[in-house]
């Protein structure tokens, strides 16, 4: 599903992102990754999303590799992406309802699922009452919210959430992670960025990486399981 | 494709979006383009009913070709036989002198009776032939080479002229179509262009999205196509206007000028402009996305 050996990124202006990478994820994983700002987390996921191409090492997404010199791929892999930005890239003007719908549209879902779907997910999210504004006119959090609903409306095979608690509150926050953490049950891979640990602390499932200085290191979850806290 | 059709609704909603990010600069192009299409139009009209006119005159250009009076029966008919064998004459046959008194007196009218001045008929007869009119110089050469022959008499004079009106605006229109199709595709492009980089970083959402290029271009391609083609319909009607005004003028004060049939006319030439702005938007806005890559 998610393969990297040896991967490098350096961007343009010669700031070192990631160092020698090396890891392998498989379909269906839930993936937490976690380091302070400025780490690299959000470097990783746009090697996933070819937003960049490493500048060296091999990167395998979804059986495709996303080297510079399959820039092609890039698209197939994006519609099977279910993405939510750090910054969620709204478009503007737009009801939140346009905005999950738009997501689904790019990949030519048919004409019937686009309202149904975008109404299940924007439920999912606790937005249903807000379906007909403007995203202008919403608040940081909905915004967010919004943004998680366009990711999983597309019914995608890796979901790839960006900082996605980061402007929530702590019940929000909560049931976001446990609505993204729903999907490994259809075998959707979901891969979290979060600089929020206490939010995965008491989980139990899944991968943990740590991201330091641009390089990322495996360790297990639920070393707290036993200790449940309350939030 | 199929993602094409299930939101043609989506890509005119975006277009009516994009069209009204600049609305009044874009309906002063649009008004632009019109006006610009409109001079084209004209340009064309001139050019297609001079032609028209032409072709209809030339069907009836002919020449008379005289021949010495005492040509013997034998020598007329060599003469008749190598006027038929010349490239360009459509058809020929003698006009015998009663034909050609009868028809005078029909020219003369009330003064006919001038004609019985003379004892006797005091006309000729002469081989009329029907040509091809653009052969006339070649026609004329090649008869002054046959024996007997003594005089040809033709109305090129009128033809030639109206054949160097038509050319005229032959090259007029080309070069009318030329500078047209170039500023309307510069105008048209330009605003592409702008509203490309007015929407960039919703176009780039798009990209990582996993939009097709085709679907984020239609919108742009719509608003294009909405602009020249409006301009192609505003052109149109002036010219609709333009033409029936010149119609009642002509037809009354002068209706020998053999004008083609007035709707026949304009279908053709509003089919012709929206054609052709049909064409410049979609070259135009075709320039716009790829230049803004
Ligand atoms: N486009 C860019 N050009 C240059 N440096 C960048 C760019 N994007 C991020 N960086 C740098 O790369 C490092 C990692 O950034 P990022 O992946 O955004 O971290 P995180 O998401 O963990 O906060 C930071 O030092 C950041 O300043
Ligand atoms: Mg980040």
């Amino acid at each position: 599903m998610i393969k990297a050996k040896g991967v490098y990124l350096e961007y343009r202006d010669g700031t070192k992102a990631l160092n020698n990478v090396d890891l392998q994820i498989k379909q269906g994983e839930i993936v937490y990754i976690i380091g302070p700002s400025g780490s690299g987390k959000t470097s990783f996921l746009k090697l996933l999303m070819g937003i960049e191409q490493p500048t060296s090492g091999e990167l395998t997404v979804l059986g495709k590799e996303m080297n510079k010199e399959h820039k092609k791929n890039i698209r197939q892999i994006r519609r099977q992406i279910g993405p939510v930005f750090q910054e969620f890239k709204l478009i503007p003007g737009r009801t939140a309802i346009d905005n999950v719908i738009l997501g689904m549209r790019v990949l030519g879902m048919p004409r019937v699922l686009l309202n149904k779907n975008a109404l299940e997910a924007l439920e999912k999210v606790g937005l249903t009452h807000k379906a007909f504004t403007k995203v202008d006119n919403l608040s940081w959090g909905e915004r967010q919210r919004v943004a998680i609903a366009r990711a999983v409306a597309r019914k995608p095979s890796l979901i790839l959430a960006d900082e996605p608690t980061g402007n929530l509150d702590v019940k929000n926050a909560l049931r976001i992670m446990e609505l993204l953490r729903s999907f490994k049950d259809e075998n959707t891979t979901v891969i979290i960025t979060t600089h929020a640990t206490h939010l995965i602390e008491n989980l139990n499932e899944g991968i943990l990486l740590k991201v330091n200085k641009g390089s990322i290191q495996q360790e297990s979850m639920g070393r707290d399981c036993n200790e449940k806290h309350h939030l | 494709m199929k993602n094409i059709i299930y939101n043609i609704g989506y890509f005119i909603k975006e277009g009516r979006i994009i069209f009204k990010l600049n609305f009044w600069s874009n309906i002063l192009s649009l008004f632009s383009i019109g006006l610009i299409l409109f001079v084209l139009s004209l340009v064309i009209s001139g050019w297609r009913i001079s032609t028209e006119v032409l072709s209809l005159i030339q069907n009836e250009a002919e020449i008379n070709i005289y021949t010495d009076e005492t040509i013997d029966e034998k020598s007329l008919k060599t003469v008749i036989e190598r006027i038929n064998s010349i490239d360009g004459i459509l058809e020929s046959r003698i006009v015998q002198k009663e034909e050609a008194y009868d028809r005078m007196e029909k020219v003369l009218g009330e003064d006919a009776k001038v004609l019985e001045y003379f004892d006797d008929n005091p006309f000729h007869f002469f081989i009329e032939a029907r040509i091809d009119i653009e052969k006339i110089e070649s026609i004329n050469k090649e008869i002054k080479l046959i024996p007997n022959v003594q005089y040809v008499r033709d109305n090129r004079e009128i033809l030639i002229r109206l054949r160097s009106i038509t050319r005229g605006f032959k090259i007029l229109g080309t070069f009318f179509i030329a500078a047209v199709g170039i500023s309307t595709i510069v105008i048209i492009s330009h605003i592409i262009r702008q509203g490309i980089y007015n929407n960039k970083d919703e176009i780039n959402t798009l990209r990582l999205l996993g939009a097709s290029e085709v679907f984020i271009a239609l919108p742009f391609l719509m608003v294009g196509l909405v602009l020249t083609v409006g301009g192609g319909i505003i052109a149109a009607v002036l010219l609709y206007t333009i033409l029936a005004q010149l119609y009642a003028y002509i037809a009354g004060p002068l209706p020998f000028i053999p004008l083609p049939s007035f709707p026949i006319m304009v279908k053709s030439l509003i089919s012709i402009i929206l054609y052709i702005s049909l064409f410049l938007g979609i070259i135009g806005s075709m320039i716009g996305l790829s230049s803004s890559k």
